[in-house]
């Protein structure tokens, strides 16, 4: 059975009159794989290519590539579908026709989905909430308990249908299953796949160039077979009259899960982490305490990992009011380095929206602060993703937004921007 | 609680079920969590309930370390099971002042508390989860309340004895320090009560090792000294051995850390109440005061401080107060103390009234004996019993910050009673 373990790393001295605790938790999750009794075990993929008319020649032939290997890396025994997706779902595999909507994996389902995939046209607009409630409806067809993850791949906008909409379907498929979103070329949205992928509990990312489809594909697909844990919430115990300020996951990418509680107890609110392969993820958890004397000590926050309503690990965070400015000043090394990753994400973000709006004072502005947050971070992939989009003067400290930056570079540095290192110990 | 050889110095130690920390022999407390260590088994034939025990507090000691705290509560009942299993005395109440909380039913709020969160500690049979000081809520199992957060009150922060009504003690962690220091011994019997208050000395790591060790070995001596000991030369002899005794304790107690620059160490304030008579000891400022009812207090110590030395030298004390090191103690008990005997005075006490020993942790707030007249008057308004009086002082010195671990401890004197206790009231007030 898989075992889980947290580990804390915070400074619990406050100063005469703070209130505000935080603290990074390192939950790791071991020997995933291992059966665990009680769990409906089990896993589901589904594989949603674009087949929209844009894919038509070489993005439609490496789509289907990459769909015959990622086929490739589903274990035996596991669910499968293959939608094809542009204005309207279609299901590709199994047939239209079959009495299954999803059926497990063998040589012969194997040999039998490589042709329907051979048979995929290109054809129509993209609406992107279609293929969403597709596969949820087919997931929900299956067992509880079962393990589903499902892979989006688009090369353009959500064109077909409004914003609105998309979001609409988003909202209602959350929950039902995982999703890892990739978007091929320079005619997609980063902001949309970003949507589907954070309410999905997956990633996003650019995929430069068709011929790379495949090798993405596969290494999602054997990541997805490698999680064991189904499902897995994240409790975060807090005190009576204490607030919590917001719980975010910063290790391996940020992602903000505060408006995700959902209440266990009126002191205890779980949020969703999907699911667990033999990994570790950081997260930074900030509590307001109601202020207390020099000398108080009290716990501020128990953070812990449950599957199925039973709680594998537990951190605790703690809080001691002090007058020795030696203790109190101090800023834990983790939490410092996470506050500056989240900040240059949102830095990032928010510089390459004021670009696209043509809003060049803010998008200096943001993208300077974002070149300083990654230098102090040491996050060297950010920098250089970010000297492809803007000039560093060493001498000023400033930054000039340059002229000739590629698309793909920004894109690239927007999908990238949620990535984190890890403080190194 | 496994008591054990060590089988590299030969030396017994015990081992807390909690946390695992070996101990010396004998240890109330442990040093490592501060969980109360149940008392030493009976030694039978099937014998070692102590290495199950210790197998179990293995098991639970490779835990986080923010979990091996927590077990504490749960890994105590269990090495407690064992040892009831052994023992002839159900609650693990073997000592005198464990028998005298386990029966101080009804009195102070506080000690009715503290017998019940002992009773939780140390009694598998209703295992009910220890509440929480603070708010009353549940303490779970990683050792903090489910509801606020407070840590479980840890037993060596905050204890109570009162071996017979009119004399009792409490001993405190106070607000702002994180360990409670300050240590005490009572003991009360047909001729004798004695009370023992020692404050560890902070700059010195490890010091509440050395005071408990102190305080109980001291009082221990003097409850062994032949009851016929009736003349008052003859217990002042009593005190500077009892302090003998103290000094070994220590050193028994802290082992290598005696090498230290600062090995741990305490001050020392021992009374001895028989008949008519007090005889007090002490090294160091934890005081004595006799307050005669319906008169004001009359220090008996003097402390052994740097500001009392240079006033006996003549400086006057305004200027000697305004020195950094007017607090400083210039006698202590430790490893480095030089083994100065104590000094020792005899008091008459001609009527009733009430001996007072306590750490600086109280008397720093009401350093004047007019003040530490007003504070125990005010304690003993409507006090139900002499712990009740005890456990007012130290709130009232928590109130006032709290800013030191507070030791209060109290014998009353009934005039010409020759010290029967038949009154917990105090006739004036």
């Amino acid at each position: 059975m898989a075992a889980f373990t947290a580990e804390v790393f915070q400074n619990e001295y406050l100063a005469t009159g703070s209130t505000d605790v935080h603290a990074i938790v390192t939950v790791t999750c071991e020997d995933a794989a291992a059966p665990t009794p009680g769990a409906g075990g089990g896993a589901a993929e589904i594989i949603m290519v674009d087949t929209s008319g844009s894919m038509t020649g070489a993005s439609l032939r490496a789509a289907q590539h990459a769909a015959v290997v990622a086929l490739d890396q589903i274990v035996d025994g596991t669910w499968f579908a293959v939608i094809g997706g542009s204005h309207v779902a279609r299901r590709a595999f199994p047939y239209a026709n079959a009495t299954m909507p999803m059926v497990q994996m063998e040589p012969g389902a194997r040999d039998a989905a490589r042709h329907a995939i051979s048979l995929l046209r290109a054809d129509g607009g993209t609406a992107m909430s279609t293929w969403l409630v597709l596969a949820a409806q087919l997931f929900d067809t299956l067992p509880p308990g079962t393990r589903r993850h499902a892979i989006l791949l688009t090369d353009g906008k959500n064109e077909s249908e409004s914003r609105g909409s998309l979001s609409r379907a988003i909202a209602s498929v959350t929950g039902h299953f995982q999703c890892d979103a990739r978007g091929v070329g320079e005619r997609w949205v980063v902001e949309e796949l970003r949507e589907i992928a954070t309410a999905l509990l997956g990633t996003v990312d650019l995929i430069a160039k068709p011929e790379d489809i495949a090798a993405d594909f596969e290494s999602l697909v054997r990541a997805s077979m490698a999680r064991g844990i189904a499902d897995a919430d994240l409790r975060v115990w807090t005190p009576m009259g204490a607030q919590v300020l917001f719980v975010r996951q910063v290790s391996p990418t940020v992602d903000d899960l505060t408006n995700r509680r959902t209440q266990v107890t009126p002191l205890v609110g779980a949020y969703p982490t999907g699911a667990w392969a033999d990994e570790s993820r950081d997260y930074h958890v900030a509590v307001r305490l109601p202020a207390r004397s020099v000398g108080a000590e009290q716990l501020a926050a128990r953070v812990q990992l449950a599957v199925d309503d039973e709680v594998m690990a537990s951190g605790l965070v703690k809080a001691t009011w002090s007058d020795d400015d030696g203790l109190t000043a101090r800023i834990n090394r983790e939490v410092a380095h996470y506050t500056g990753q989240a900040e240059l994400a949102s830095a990032i973000q928010e510089g390459l929206a004021a670009k696209a709006a043509g809003d060049e004072a803010t998008a200096t502005t943001r993208l300077g602060r974002a070149v300083a947050l990654a230098a102090e971070t040491g996050n060297a992939e950010a920098t250089s993703r970010l000297r492809r989009v803007v000039d560093v003067d060493e001498e000023q400290g400033t930054v000039r937004l340059r002229r000739d930056a590629a698309k793909l570079d920004e894109m690239a540095l927007d999908t990238a921007s949620t990535k984190t290192t890890r403080v190194r110990r | 609680m496994s008591e054990h050889t060590d089988a590299t110095s030969g030396t017994r130690s015990v081992t807390c079920p909690a946390c695992g920390e070996d101990g010396p022999a004998g240890a109330r407390f442990c040093e490592g969590c501060g969980t109360r260590l149940p008392s030493p088994p009976e030694r039978t034939a099937a014998g070692d309930p102590a290495d199950h025990a210790r197998a179990q507090s293995a098991a639970w000691g490779t835990a986080a370390d923010d979990a091996a705290e927590g077990t504490a509560d749960h890994a105590a009942a269990e090495g407690a099971k064992d040892e009831t299993g052994a023992s002839p005395d159900p609650a693990g109440h073997g000592t005198a002042e464990g028998t005298a909380e386990g029966t101080a039913e009804g009195t102070a709020e506080g000690t009715a508390q503290d017998a019940a969160e002992d009773t939780a500690a140390t009694r598998p049979d209703d295992a009910a989860p220890p509440s929480c000081h603070d708010c009353g809520g549940t303490i779970a199992a990683d050792g903090y309340c489910e509801s606020c957060g407070a840590p479980r009150r840890r037993e060596r922060d905050h204890w109570v004895e009162e071996p017979t009504t009119g004399v009792a003690g409490v001993c405190d962690r106070g607000r702002r320090h994180r360990r409670n220091e300050d240590a005490m011994a009572l003991h009360a019997d047909a001729e004798r009560t004695i009370l023992v208050v020692c404050d560890g000395v902070s700059s010195a790591p490890d010091s509440d090792r050395a005071s408990l060790a102190a305080a109980t070995a001291a009082r221990d001596h003097l409850a062994a000294a032949s009851a016929h000991l009736d003349r008052g030369p003859a217990w002042s002899e009593a005190l500077t051995a009892a302090v003998e005794a103290a000094e070994d304790a220590v050193l028994r107690s802290v082992g290598d850390m005696a090498d230290r620059d600062e090995p741990p160490s305490s001050t020392f304030v021992a009374a001895v109440l028989t008949g008519s008579r007090l005889t007090t000891a002490w090294l160091g400022d934890s005081r004595a005061y006799w307050v005669p009812d319906g008169e004001q207090a009359i220090p008996v110590s003097t402390d052994d401080s740097w500001i009392e030395e240079m006033v006996a030298r003549g400086l006057d004390r305004e200027t000697a107060d305004a020195s950094p090191q007017a607090h400083a103690i210039t006698r202590w008990i430790g490893p480095d103390s030089g083994n100065h005997p104590p000094r020792v005075v005899e008091t008459p006490l001609a009527g009733p009234g009430w001996v007072l020993l306590c750490s600086d942790g109280l008397w720093n707030y009401c350093a004047s004996p007019e003040r530490l007249t007003q504070v125990l008057r005010a304690a003993q308004q409507g006090a139900a019993s002499t712990a009740q009086i005890a456990e007012r002082l130290v709130q009232w010195a928590n109130d006032q910050g709290g800013a030191d671990n507070i030791t209060v401890a109290l014998a009353r004197h009934e005039a010409g009673s020759d010290n029967l206790r038949d009154s917990t009231q105090s006739k004036e007030s």
